[in-house]
């Protein structure tokens, strides 16, 4: 610890001993007011901010309580400290670390060891799920995958080119394709009003301002309309060997579109979710695949979608799900883990996001059925499921959103 | 406003409300150092209730504004009554007000119609009133950055009137059930505090408050089983309001103990999803029935109550 200082004895915890406080208001208050400066910098070292306005307000609200009062005390610098629930518990160890001198005792140490503990066995039990999970995979290969690569006959443009290989004409349709796509997802009409040309709704407040020169008579009309707003958009793809290929194209041409696009979140999923974002500005898009190969440890593994779905939940659900969330899922539906998990994940997503968009490569085939077990799951819960297996039907569903939502 | 931290615990009591001394300190330091109280926690741990018994302990009157994305300054702060000063203006016509006076007096206060935040900052009544802006995650951003300016400085331009200041500044209770974060400079501006579940002595002590006529032995088993049922993984886990519309409901029904079939019967009070009322099998169930039936502490060996 960097501050192992400790302002009082056993008995009375906050203030300086008897003895050397010197007489006089100010001087004696000044002491105290260098503690809580302190607490404040500790505060700031293990990474809850606290700034100069916080530290005045406690300090004020110690004319106020009684500072000998220890419960009084803490809820005082919780109240004017802390403006996070999830601060709130590194806040009670370092309060009591510093105001009075506690050592971490066992008893503290053990919800965090329990933690650590739990996440041991969840990686046990992961490995271990992995484990069951590879023979399986092996013996299901054999059967489900066989039909699966039926699904995906050779005049697929997606699953052949990549990229790299792609005429610069038809990169530059590809970019045209996605950019509308998204632009299509990402706007939506906000509840606020801005003045507009023409419209259904007349704009009182601007029209009697208008008028007001004239007397009562109103010689134009204002009206007003709903302005555009932005949708969050969230692109899910799906990593695992069946899917990679897809991904991997959708993810390259959403790098070359680079700055163009804001307001969206790309994650990468198959045993596990990591999310791209912070990749997607670079230039380079060959660097940036390269990076995420290396990120995306099990890129090209088998596939968890229920678990992943629960990643996203569970970790993300603050940053990127919110009503105005547009949640686009790539993936063949391949599921290899619990389809239950999967069913309540998929509800929960379905209740936090606006809509769920599913595209499915397999759709792209005349054949096609969704039978697997994880579209199965997920189909209830779909506002749209789409097909996207080459360029011309990424130009469909471009087309099929734009005549249901505008 | 109040002179204690026991004051406002008394005073809350007497009003049916049972808080700690944790929350009281907040709510009393926010009284003296003149700043908002920022309140969040799940649905249902009475984060609204703590504005309305405020409002009645300092005896003076609560102004809401809830709070939902689109809600603009005009039905926030201010609008003027458009069709009054029209009328305004014809009736002088007819009176034959002369041309030059007609409509000078259209943009009075008289023709202003007093949303939430011009009320709170002209009250009615001597004493300052309780502002409650309930559920501000609802809002959005620029709601948002208006209020932090509305909060610093408690005034309000009206470009026809001029500028309007709040003699006493109101005392500002926000509340948040965390849809969505909000920014942080609004947080630092107040004073923040978590309501978290009780503990199963404090709900005790709220279920007798609120429902009196209940069975000591009752209220004792519904507090434990939803102690229990709080520490499931359930999508929305059920808070003090549902153990107060339980604990009426049991009460109204003539019930004097739990078993299965009374709870399975009124389920519906407690867990609002039917995912989740699917998810307390019968084993579950009967699992923390039988701790609740086996639970025999009451307020008085509550230092056990916690514990499961």
């Amino acid at each position: 610890m960097q501050y192992t200082y400790s302002p009082g004895g056993d008995n009375e915890p906050f203030l300086p001993p008897r003895g050397e406080m010197p007489a006089g208001l100010q001087q004696q208050s000044l002491p105290f007011i260098t503690h809580i400066i302190r607490f404040g910098r500790k505060l700031h070292y293990a990474g809850i901010d606290v700034n100069p306005a916080n530290l005045i307000d406690l300090s004020r609200s110690l004319l106020y309580i009684d500072i000998a009062n220890h419960k009084d005390f803490y809820a005082a610098a919780l109240a004017t400290l802390i403006i996070n629930r999830e601060d709130m518990e590194l806040f009670t160890r370092l309060f009591r670390e510093y105001w009075e001198n506690r050592e971490i005792t066992a008893e503290d140490e053990q919800p965090g060891a329990k933690a650590k503990e739990k996440s041991r066995d969840d990686a046990t039990q992961a490995r271990e799920i992995r484990k069951q999970l590879q023979p399986a995979e092996d013996d299901a290969g054999e059967e489900e995958t066989e039909p699966e690569q039926a699904g995906y006959s050779s005049h697929e443009l997606l699953a052949k080119k990549d990229i790299d290989r792609m005429s610069e004409l038809e990169l530059e349709e590809a970019r045209k394709i996605i950019a509308e796509l998204i632009a299509i997802l990402a706007n939506r009409k906000s509840r606020r009003f801005s003045p507009a040309k023409s419209g259904a709704q007349l704009d009182f407040r601007k029209i009697f301002r208008r008028s007001m020169p004239y007397g009562e008579y109103c010689l134009r009309l204002a009206y007003k309309t709903h302005r555009l707003k932005k949708n969050k958009l969230i692109l899910f793809c799906d990593v695992s060997g069946s899917m990679e290929r897809y991904s991997q194209f959708l993810i390259q041409l959403i790098c070359a579109m680079g700055a163009k696009i804001s307001n969206i979140e790309v994650a990468v999923f198959s045993t596990h979710m990591t999310s791209i974002t912070p990749y997607l500005n670079r230039n380079d898009v060959g660097d940036v695949v390269a990076q995420m190969s290396e990120q995306v440890h099990d890129w090209a593994g088998g596939t968890n979608i229920g678990g992943c779905l629960r990643e996203l939940n569970e970790r993300e659900a603050h940053q990127m799900l919110s009503s105005h969330t547009i949640a686009v899922i790539l993936s063949d539906g391949w599921d290899q883990g619990d389809a239950d998990l999967m069913r309540n994940e998929m509800e929960q997503l379905r209740r936090r996001v606006n809509k769920i968009i599913w595209l499915n490569p397999l759709l792209g085939n005349e054949n096609y059925q969704p039978l697997c077990k994880g579209m199965q799951t997920a189909l209830p819960f779909l506002d749209y499921f789409l097909p996207v297996h080459n360029l011309e039907s990424l130009a469909e569903v471009t087309k099929l959103l734009r005549a249901l939502w505008h | 406003m109040f002179d204690s931290i026991e004051e406002i615990e008394q005073k809350f009591a007497a009003h049916g409300y049972i808080t700690d001394r944790h929350l009281a300190t907040t709510v009393y330091l926010a009284a003296s150092l003149g700043k908002p109280l920022y309140l969040e926690g799940e649905p249902g741990v009475g984060k609204t209730e703590v504005a309305k018994v405020l409002a009645k302990s300092l005896d003076t009157e609560l102004i809401r504004l809830q709070c939902y994305e689109g809600l603009d300054t005009n039905l926030a702060l201010y609008e003027w009554n458009y069709l009054r000063q029209m009328l305004e203006i014809r009736l002088q016509e007819a009176r034959g007000v002369e041309k030059e006076s007609i409509g000078t007096n259209i943009f009075d206060q008289e023709f202003l119609l007093k949303r939430p935040l011009l009320q709170a900052i002209q009250p009615h009544g001597p004493q300052p009133p309780v502002l409650l802006i309930d559920e501000i995650d609802r809002s959005d951003d620029e709601f948002e950055a208006f209020l932090l300016e509305a909060l610093s400085d408690f005034q309000i331009t009206i470009p026809e009137v001029g500028t309007i200041k709040a003699e006493q500044p109101p005392f500002v209770v926000l509340t948040s059930n965390r849809t969505r974060e909000m920014h942080d400079a609004l947080k630092r501006r107040c004073l923040y505090h978590w309501i978290d579940y009780p503990t199963l002595e404090k709900e005790l002590n709220i279920i007798l408050t609120k429902v009196p006529k209940i069975q000591e032995t009752l209220s004792t088993q519904v507090c434990k089983f939803m102690e229990l049922l709080r520490q499931e993984d359930f999508y929305k886990r059920p808070g003090i309001a549902e153990t107060i519309d339980w604990a009426n409901a049991l009460l109204s029904l003539g019930i004097d103990e739990l078993d299965q079939e009374v709870i399975e019967t009124t389920l519906s009070c407690i867990l609002k999803y039917k995912q989740d009322q699917e998810k307390l099998t019968d084993d579950n169930l009967q699992k923390a029935l039988a701790i609740t039936k086996n639970f025999k502490g009451g307020p008085v060996v509550s230092a056990q109550g916690s514990i499961n």
